[in-house]
């Protein structure tokens, strides 16, 4: 199956600004894809205006919808980077969702059953590492069975995202279960479990600032470590870096844990930090996290961005969807999928015009004899 | 009569083609000579409707004809056989052939095709069995099928491009008399290559071409090999110092396999059978054979990638122990684009690929990004690499420039022990020039060196040694005092 | 026990092959697809736009070969969308293919939300009406037979229909020319470019097909066997569509088979959810212990198992998910 190629990444020609311009892209593919989305809805008689003040008023019009909007993209945030980690690696990673329920139910079960009495201070701290440990063995599963039954893990991590699903419901039909209840839901975390808010009145727990120091940290790891530069040569061919000594599989299997780790993460903040229980519907930041990916270039900061993003796009329209208007659901689905789909064909447009460009100036025909044959030399 | 007149073709700024014209009587073999790049295949594609030239014409039995695609150039009876071969590797002979002949979507018509194949192989005196997958036969049986695929499909005019880059000298003999019995029927063939003996031997008309323009057009019959040579190089090449002069090879061996068995797993294919082989430091090692014989697994055994399934690797204590995976020498590996390159990534990575770990490029695994455009602008300038700049995709690079920043990354620190597997693949003479010097430089600095290569004559112009690999088993040959001739018969088993 | 089936084998032998059908029909589509050498992940999304298309289609026309046909042109909308992105602007099949996905939930989550408020402006339900819905096709004489008539000649048209394409492409891929085309698209584009066969037009027409057969079976799964529509009604199938790809090995006969073990399972696994209160055996007393989404689980879990053990590595079409043409020069 085909490895990700090279243009869904951002031009590292190591000059100027670049990511000026490779923001710039970003921006227009958005504004792109939402006006052909509010003309699609004009058609159907739906007011454009309307719906974008609505929808800036929810996402962004004061400091509480402000602080959802970035709740809402922390969870992105996370699980983006559980995608964009792995894809520049190589490994197509479409397991996020189910690496981040399996975060979040270990996170519960940890607080509500198996520590409930243990000190917040011990708890929270072990639920975290918990939930990302977890996470990142659930990703774990798939490399490992590509590893030694060469399963595609492409589709082991997407059957996983079902079979995740269903434990987890099993668990919260089980174990799990809240008293009192015929539902699969879990009971409510102890409140002095819950991940402390800066913001009173607001829902803007300290995880969302550490999602984004994460994000940071994992800049710095790929491009000014070696295992950074490796994971990278490694997903870009993995023949030739295997040649060049560089332990292609290992490589692989750390940052599937990372990734992992980093959607388990997502699915500990938002149990601990805002919905409190658990659900069996328990939300599909795993998906849209491939969406944030690929927006954000796969680069640690770009994901940042468009955590943030989606995040505005997801509050505000479900404001717009609770307002008179009864925006229809699944617009910002719509919007997301779109997104990536212009930004692929952006990015391949790009690489190729890049090669292009470069090639050039090696176009002439050789100085001296030997040198340089001429590009395109057929045979 | 074939011809073509004046035909131009430009790629942006670059002229492939300036005013080239040639003509080839039916019953008659007529040779195109030139370096990678001097324009052949952007001929032969304008002649087989791949691409669309800029200006000239072209002439068949004296009309003029436009060839919009492949399929028009079948309908004027030309037919090509690529170097690469355009067979599917899955589907059987009849298969392939039908896919080539046919017409529509509709039902193959098995019986028609196979009496027709049977017509053609019996003039050649050729056996092939029709319902094997086209993945399984040799190269040479391989090429038979194209020649036959071209026949079937009603072609007068046969264009063959190097199709003697990959068979063995008896193979090649063989080749050449159906082409003159094929020539003897009323075909007319046009026979592209870069081996001058065998353009003398066949062809009686030659056009030579040299970056995209006409240098000679004409008979063959008073020119010599070197008068063709110098045509098409545009200098006369300066012979290699042969291997045997300097420091000999010492007597201490770096790399020995020991009755190394591989391969032949369930589904059969290459295997290596009880091979051992010695490397000394200071000499090079030749492995000739033609490819499929062994030689993937061979390297394959070496860089780990493949466990043996008896025998040992051993390796000279002094440079490290042999592990499984990891290959402790320099390697130039066949395919660059594949395996030597990331061709996305910049130049200067490239260059890393190696010594990003050592200690001055990285402390405590964290990049110093100072050192290594350092020692990248030392590496470019020592290997004289002509690129834009450092952090240009080294996919932009030419081919020679490619394999350059291969050979620095590998060579730059004198290896003690070296594989190189067809190392000048694809590379235009002055390119493979540089390639076996290095290579050469790097056995008087007193490595060991492994050279698969497919091409017979490079490889016994540096080697001072030559074994041959067929079927899996190694032989060793007593070069230089065996004869060329000898160890074309090892290539092919008699 | 519904629909008068005669024993419980005869009924999970009768849900099986109708659990089967949009199992075979999006699977045969995608085989062809992946021959031509291009993987389509969002088989699924199709799927589930077929779905909620065939539904809305059909309650509005009151027609439910009107459901049917829309359902396939959606799918083949859909999939032109992709082929377009993927084969004309070179980007990655795998990602676009979760764009697909993405796109489809989104999609068709607004076009249900849309067609709720329609009815509910009108004051109509969002049932569907008597006569939108496909009923079951007895073949005349056969359905009479013992076992076999109830099982086999007592279903769906679209099971028929399948079971023609299924015979009908094993005869194109054998014996006729384009069946070569489609592999020689897959194996070795170049050959193809020499033999005159545009790649890109080819492998866009199979991708097309794909998407019909994918559409065809979402609005099997909603217009046929339910009649009704759900945002998880596709629950994976098509993901299980890749997975029996690959584990048939791109033929046609070990697809059809996998198909039929994993609509078994299907079948299995919702009798087993139904029936384990109703059975008095103490084989099913042991079983009521089992929380029933492990049942849920199994196909996909049985799907893991499957790749697992039996995908030694084959390698599939050699220019599976590769772009055409291959340099950009």
């Amino acid at each position: 199956m085909a490895a990700p190629q090279a243009w869904f990444l951002a031009r590292r020609t190591g000059r100027g600004f670049d990511w000026i311009v490779t923001l710039a892209q970003a921006v227009a593919a958005c504004a792109l894809v939402l006006a052909l989305v509010l003309t699609g809805l004009a058609v159907v008689g739906y007011s454009p205006v309307a719906i974008v003040t609505r929808w800036a008023c929810g996402a962004a019009g004061g400091v509480y919808p402000l602080t959802s909007s970035m709740v809402e993209a922390c969870p992105l945030l996370l699980t983006g980077l559980a995608a964009g980690l792995t894809f520049r690696a190589g490994v197509l990673n479409i397991g996020a969702q189910g690496q981040f329920l399996v975060g979040a139910v270990t996170a519960v079960g940890l607080t509500t059953r198996w520590l409930p009495a243990a000190a917040p201070l011990v708890a929270i701290p072990l639920a975290i590492a918990a939930g990302a440990l977890a996470g990142g063995l659930w990703a774990l599963l798939a490399s490992v069975l590509e590893r030694y039954r060469a399963v595609p893990v492409v589709l082991s991590t997407i059957l996983l995202n079902f079979v995740a699903l269903y434990l987890i419901r099993a668990l919260l039909h089980g174990p799990l279960q809240a008293a009192g209840t015929a539902a699969p839901q879990s009971p409510l975390i102890p409140a002095r479990d819950w991940l402390g808010v800066l913001i009173p009145l607001s829902s803007f727990h300290w995880g969302v600032p550490a999602a984004f120091l994460v994000a940071v940290g994992f800049w710095w790891f790929n491009t000014h470590t070696t295992w950074g530069f490796e994971t990278f040569a490694g997903g870009l061919n993995p023949a030739a870096a295997n040649l060049a000594g560089i332990p292609v599989r290992a490589r692989q299997f750390l940052i599937m844990f990372l990734g992992g780790g980093c959607a388990g993460l997502a699915g500990v903040f938002q149990v601990l930090g805002v919905t409190h229980f658990m659900t069996a519907s328990f939300g599909d930041y795993g998906y849209a996290g491939i969406a944030v990916a690929l927006l954000g270039r796969l680069n640690p900061l770009g994901i940042a961005l468009a955590a943030i993003f989606f995040g505005l796009l997801d509050v505000g329209s479900q404001r717009v969807q609770e307002s008179t208007l009864a925006l229809p659901q699944g617009v910002a689905d719509v919007v997301k999928a779109l997104v990536i789909l212009f930004m692929l064909l952006l990015g391949a447009y790009l690489a190729r015009r890049h090669l292009q460009v470069t090639s050039l100036p090696e176009a002439a025909p050789p100085a001296s004899a030997g040198a340089a044959g001429p590009p395109g030399s057929g045979n | 009569m074939l011809e073509w007149f004046d035909i131009s073709k430009r790629f942006g700024a670059v002229t492939a083609l300036q005013g080239v014209s040639f003509s080839i009587a039916p019953g008659s073999v007529g040779g195109i000579l030139g370096e990678n790049g001097a324009g052949k295949s952007t001929l032969m594609n304008i002649l087989f409707g791949l691409l669309h030239p800029d200006a000239g014409s072209l002439r068949v039995d004296g009309r003029v004809v436009l060839v919009r695609s492949p399929r028009a150039a079948r309908r004027l009876g030309l037919g090509m056989v690529h170097q690469n071969f355009k067979l599917v590797d899955t589907l059987s002979v009849l298969e392939n052939i039908a896919l080539a002949v046919g017409r529509g979507p509709g039902l193959i018509p098995r019986r028609r095709l196979r009496r027709q194949v049977q017509h053609w192989t019996d003039q050649l005196g050729w056996r092939l069995d029709l319902a094997e997958p086209v993945g399984r036969l040799t190269v040479g049986q391989q090429q038979r099928v194209e020649i036959i695929k071209a026949l079937c499909a009603g072609g007068r005019w046969l264009i063959l491009d190097e199709p003697t880059a990959v068979l063995t000298p008896q193979e090649t003999e063989n080749l050449l008399d159906s082409l003159r019995a094929l020539a003897r029927q009323g075909m007319g063939v046009i026979f592209i290559s870069h081996k001058l003996a065998e353009v003398r031997q066949i062809c009686a008309q030659v056009l030579i071409l040299r970056h995209g323009r006409t240098v000679y057009a004409g008979a063959t019959a008073g020119l010599s090999v070197q008068a063709m040579a110098q045509k098409m190089i545009g200098r006369s090449l300066e012979p290699l110092t042969r291997a045997a002069s300097g420091a000999g090879p010492s007597p201490q061996p770096r790399l020995e396999l020991r009755a190394v068995c591989a391969g032949g797993g369930r589904r059969g294919g290459e295997t290596l059978q009880r091979v051992n082989l010695s490397l000394q430091a200071g000499e090079i090692h030749g492995i000739a054979g033609v490819a499929g014989h062994g030689q993937d697994l061979l390297v394959r055994c070496l860089l780990g990638a493949l466990r043996p399934t008896s025998g040992e690797v051993w390796l000279d204590p002094a440079l490290g122990h042999w592990r499984h995976r990891v290959w402790p020498g320099a390697c130039i590996p066949e395919d660059r684009r594949r395996e030597g390159l990331i061709e996305t990534l910049s130049v200067q990575s490239n260059l890393m690929l190696k010594d990003y770990r050592r200690r001055p490029f990285s402390v405590l695994g964290v990049c110093r990004f100072a050192r290594w455009r350092q020692r990248a602008t030392e590496l470019v300038e020592r290997f004289d690499i002509r690129c834009r700049d450092l952090s240009a995709p080294v996919g932009t690079l030419s081919g020679g420039n490619q394999q350059k920043v291969v050979l620095a990354r590998e060579l730059a620190d004198t290896p003690p022990l070296i594989l190189a597997v067809n190392p000048t693949r694809g590379l235009d003479v002055g390119a493979t020039q540089f390639v076996l010097r290095q290579l050469l430089a790097a056995r008087y600095a007193g490595a060991a060196i492994l050279l698969i290569h497919s091409d017979l004559d490079e490889l016994l112009s540096i080697s001072d040694r030559v074994s041959v690999l067929y079927q899996g088993r190694l032989q060793a040959t007593a070069w230089p005092a065996a004869s060329r001739d000898d160890i074309g018969r090892l290539m092919l088993g008699v | 026990m519904s629909l008068g089936h005669e024993s419980l084998a005869e009924f999970l032998c009768w849900q099986t092959l109708s659990a089967a059908t949009p199992l075979m029909l999006a699977g045969i589509g995608e085989l062809v697809g992946e021959l031509t050498g291009v993987i389509d992940i969002g088989i699924e999304g199709l799927m589930l736009i077929g779905c909620i298309v065939a539904y809305t289609a059909a309650a509005a026309t009151g027609q439910a070969w009107m459901g049917l046909g829309a359902a396939a042109a959606a799918g083949m909308a859909s999939a032109a969308l992709f082929a377009g992105v993927v084969l004309w602007g070179r980007a990655d099949q795998i990602v676009a293919g979760a764009a697909l996905n993405l796109l489809a939930l989104g999609l068709s989550a607004t076009l249900w939300s849309l067609y709720q408020n329609h009815c509910a402006n009108l004051g109509l339900s969002t049932h569907l009406p008597r006569g939108a819905g496909y009923d079951l096709v007895a073949v005349p004489g056969l359905s009479h037979l013992p076992f076999i008539g109830p099982v086999l000649f007592d279903q769906y048209t679209l099971f028929y229909a399948t079971l023609l394409l299924a015979v009908g492409i094993w005869w194109v891929l054998r014996f006729t020319r384009l069946g070569l085309m489609i592999r020689a698209l897959g194996e070795s584009p170049e050959t193809c470019v020499a033999c005159g066969i545009p790649v890109r037009l080819g492998r866009f027409l199979a991708a097309l097909f794909a998407g019909g057969c994918a559409g065809a079976a979402g609005a099997f799964l909603s217009i046929m066997r339910t009649k009704a529509f759900a945002f998880d009604m596709t629950g994976g199938q098509g993901f299980m569509v890749l997975a029996l790809v690959i584990f048939g090995r791109w033929a046609i006969g070990p697809l059809v088979l996998g198909c039929l073990f994993f609509g078994a399972l299907n079948s299995l696994q919702q009798i087993l959810q139904t029936t384990r209160y109703t059975l008095a055996d103490p084989w099913m007393h042991a079983l009521r212990s089992v929380p029933f989404e492990f049942f849920q689980m199994l196909p996909y879990v049985a799907a893991l198992a499957a790749l697992a053990l039996l995908s030694r590595r084959h390698p599939g079409p050699r220019a599976l998910g590769q772009p055409w043409p291959q340099e950009v020069a």
